[in-house]
């Protein structure tokens, strides 16, 4: 009997599921989907992108006098439910723009559906370079991979007339694998020694020890070592560096702008420099200040890169509607291609031919404790 | 006698039939007579379904039938769709993809249609599988699992660092979206039908004693290794096709993708279906793909009075709290390891319209 409940339960359940999902409500507004990862690993990173996202909302609640209402699907940091839930944010929510995705694949899974569907979508942090390619309604508010790994080496060379350097780099992780490519291509010109690269070192995500790697790469001398990865793993790393009396500067890219980085590598980490989207302390960005005061407020914490970009997609696709003069797809999307000097909290926004921002860079190093900003650096 | 089989093969004639008309109706083939296609996401769910079915039916194979608890399953899904993407893939797209570092010399400009490509990618797989299962099914239990867990993480890896190949971490894009419900549904029901007859065969007979008692199947006279290897070169086969399916669904796949959880996610399957139950294996399939995507209504904000609650990701709790409600009430699996058949369908029917006829 027990079990018969329970079935017929389901089955309701089930029912009134798939009818609430089919409701429509009519509505004079203008619908923006959201898909993030919300569950599974990338779930931290997904909802600061979410907080930022609701935060740029409130402030910026309308749009042509018409109310903007935002739809948030979870992909679970998997494929198949990022594609999943970009159908379902076009054919059963009807928006007519979207935003996503913390991770690059599942950005890429999206891809081929919003364009067969023709909506526009933006990207917070997706910084691979495949995700925008041949996809004219793809387009994203960071940097991608070659800049940022440019913009370390041109660092390295220029400020810390470094001539010799070694990468260590996490081969699992895609971001970390291009920008050590680029910072490689990007370091090889600048010193015009095609061996100023002494090695190229590689670790797994999640790796605790990294003596075997830092044994190599001390023994080569190089003047800086470049690190891309996550932010607990570069920390340890670091300190296990400085135990061993490694004592050249290394150098990071955005991941490792967290509280945690500097929790974890305490004294050690001091002087580690990174490139990241923007800082509050940089000059002339009012509209930082003014971001980081809301969003202190609202959430009672410091935010962070990806809160920011989230912000500045949410704001991004606004001025495209304004700029359209209605909030159409096709409109939006021609809007955003033509995107120029665009005023964010990130930085000023240009897209280029494939829908990538073309901005600035600030670099931070981590002074007393605290990330504290060095100098921004400009695209060519 | 005569009539009895005519009555089956009728049933199985007006299945397929009314099974036919409605792929056709969902895939828009019967937009000629203004009726179909339907709702995008209802097809993309209907799609992953079936694929999830065939993967859940090979791992059945190998985990409920023949006993052997192998975790290798994201490991030849990853062979099967890399090998059947970079088959497939333009030779224009692959330069694009392909930007950091050029692939390999030949391959980079073969370019050959999907029937073949798909049963490459299983092939390829079912080699693996044989390369892998020979060394590794003289283990049992445990250390079998350890074994083949271990095995899909050194594929993983393999993926991630021949750059020339898969293009490493990056990941691959572009894949043809030829897949529709013709080919998943298409694979499900020949896999089906693949694997019910082979359990049914004097070999599956076999690999249940194995189940049930090796040293009794061996002391029977049954080559205990040569059987196990078989089902894992099957299950190995039909898990390349699913890997090259889902691959040409998503027109993307990366390595992070085969990573454990995959494997969890389809032993998820096979577990609330019943070990050893095929038919338990396609409703579990069904249920859990179905049930995570309808479960999104809870993850939107809710009006109760003048609270609204928004909680994103509420639905994964409470998907878990439903599984753990099914193992609790059916501990063996939805199905255990009996099989839905014609008799279990029709008797609580009759039974309800006799007992109608009696009031």
């Amino acid at each position: 009997m027990l079990k018969r409940t329970f079935g017929l339960g389901i089955i309701v359940l089930l029912v009134l599921a798939m009818l609430s999902g089919c409701g429509q409500k009519e509505a004079k507004e203008i619908r923006i989907g959201v898909f993030e990862p919300m569950t599974g690993a990338s779930a931290a990173g997904g909802q600061m992108t979410w907080e930022g996202i609701q935060l740029a909302n409130e402030l910026y609640p309308e749009v042509l006098g018409k109310k903007v209402v935002l739809y948030l699907e979870d992909n679970k940091t998997d494929k198949n439910e990022a594609a999943n839930a970009v159908t379902r944010l076009i054919e059963q929510k009807k928006v007519v723009a979207i935003i996503g995705s913390y991770g690059s694949g599942l950005s890429m899974a999206a891809g081929p559906i919003v364009m067969k569907n023709k909506i526009p979508t933006v990207g917070c942090s997706p910084t691979n370079p495949l995700v925008t390619k041949d996809n004219p309604y793809y387009f994203r508010v960071c940097f991608i991979d070659p800049f940022q790994g440019k913009v370390m080496a041109k660092y390295a060379y220029n400020d810390l007339k470094a001539r010799t350097a070694v990468i260590i780099r996490d081969v699992q992780d895609p971001y970390a694998v291009g920008l050590a490519e680029y910072f490689k291509k990007a370091f090889v010109e600048l010193t015009g020694n095609p061996d100023s690269i002494l090695a190229e070192l590689e670790y797994n995500t999640g790796d605790q020890d990294f003596t075997a790697q830092l044994n190599t790469a001390a023994a080569k001398k190089p003047d800086v070592i470049f690190a891309p990865g996550a932010y607990g793993d570069a920390a340890i790393m670091i300190r296990q560096a400085r135990q061993m009396k490694i004592t050249c500067p290394f150098l990071g890219g955005d991941t490792w702008e967290a509280p945690e980085f500097i929790q974890i590598g305490g004294e050690a980490v001091e002087g580690a420099a990174f490139s990241t989207h923007y800082s509050a302390q940089a000059p002339g960005t009012e509209a930082a200040k003014q971001f980081v005061e809301a969003y202190r407020k609202k959430y009672n914490k410091e935010p962070n890169a990806f809160a920011a970009l989230g912000f500045d997609a949410y704001c991004l696709i606004l001025d495209a509607i304004k700029r359209a003069g209605k909030a159409e797809p096709e409109a939006i999307r021609e809007a955003l291609a033509a995107t120029k000097n665009f005023k964010g909290v990130t930085g000023t926004i240009t897209l280029d031919e494939n829908g990538d921002a073309n901005k600035s860079a600030v670099i931070l190093q981590v002074k007393n404790g605290k990330f504290v900003y060095l100098t921004t650096v400009e695209p060519d | 006698m005569s009539t009895h089989a005519n009555k089956g093969t009728l049933r199985i004639i007006v299945v397929a039939a009314v099974m036919v008309l409605l792929l056709a109706w969902a895939q828009g083939d019967l937009r000629f007579i203004g009726i179909g296609p339907w709702d995008a996401y209802f097809v993309r769910i209907l799609n992953l379904a079936a694929i999830n079915t065939i993967l859940a039916l090979s791992l059945n194979l190998v985990n409920g039938f023949t006993g052997q608890f192998s975790l290798g399953h994201a490991g030849f899904m990853a062979v099967g769709a890399y090998t059947t993407s970079l088959l497939v893939m333009t030779p224009q797209m692959k330069k694009v993809v392909f930007f950091m570092e050029p692939m390999f010399e030949p391959l980079d400009r073969i370019c050959i249609p999907f029937l073949p490509a798909l049963l490459v990618g299983g092939v390829v797989s079912c080699v693996f599988g044989i390369l892998v299962g020979i060394p590794a099914l003289r283990l049992k239990g445990d250390y079998l699992a350890i074994a083949t867990l271990g095995f899909a993480e050194i594929i993983r890896l393999i993926l991630q660092n021949v750059r020339r190949l898969t293009n490493g971490a990056l990941g691959l894009k572009g894949i043809p979206q030829v897949v529709n419900l013709w080919w998943t549904f298409g694979a499900g029901v020949a896999v089906f039908l693949f694997i019910r007859g082979f359990v049914r065969s004097s070999f599956g007979r076999a690999l249940i004693a194995i189940r049930d008692n090796e040293t009794a199947a061996e002391l029977m006279g049954i080559d205990v290794f040569k059987h196990k290897l078989l089902a894992f070169a099957i299950s190995s086969f039909v898990t390349g096709i699913g890997g090259g399916l889902m691959a040409s669904l998503l027109t993307t796949i990366d390595p992070a993708m085969f990573k454990f959880p995959l494997t969890f996610q389809i032993l998820l399957t096979v577990v609330l279906g019943g070990m050893g139950s095929l038919s338990g294996s396609v409703i579990a399939a069904f249920i859990v793909t179905f049930m995570t995507e309808f479960l999104r209504v809870v993850d939107e904000p809710l009006q109760l009075g003048a609270y609204t609650i928004h909680v994103p990701g509420l639905r994964m709790v409470i998907f878990s709290a439903l599984l753990v409600i099914v193992v609790v009430f059916y501990p063996r699996g939805l199905m255990g390891n009996k099989e839905l058949t014609w008799e279990s369908l029709s008797s609580p029917v009759s039974r309800l319209l006799r007992r109608r006829v009696a009031s």
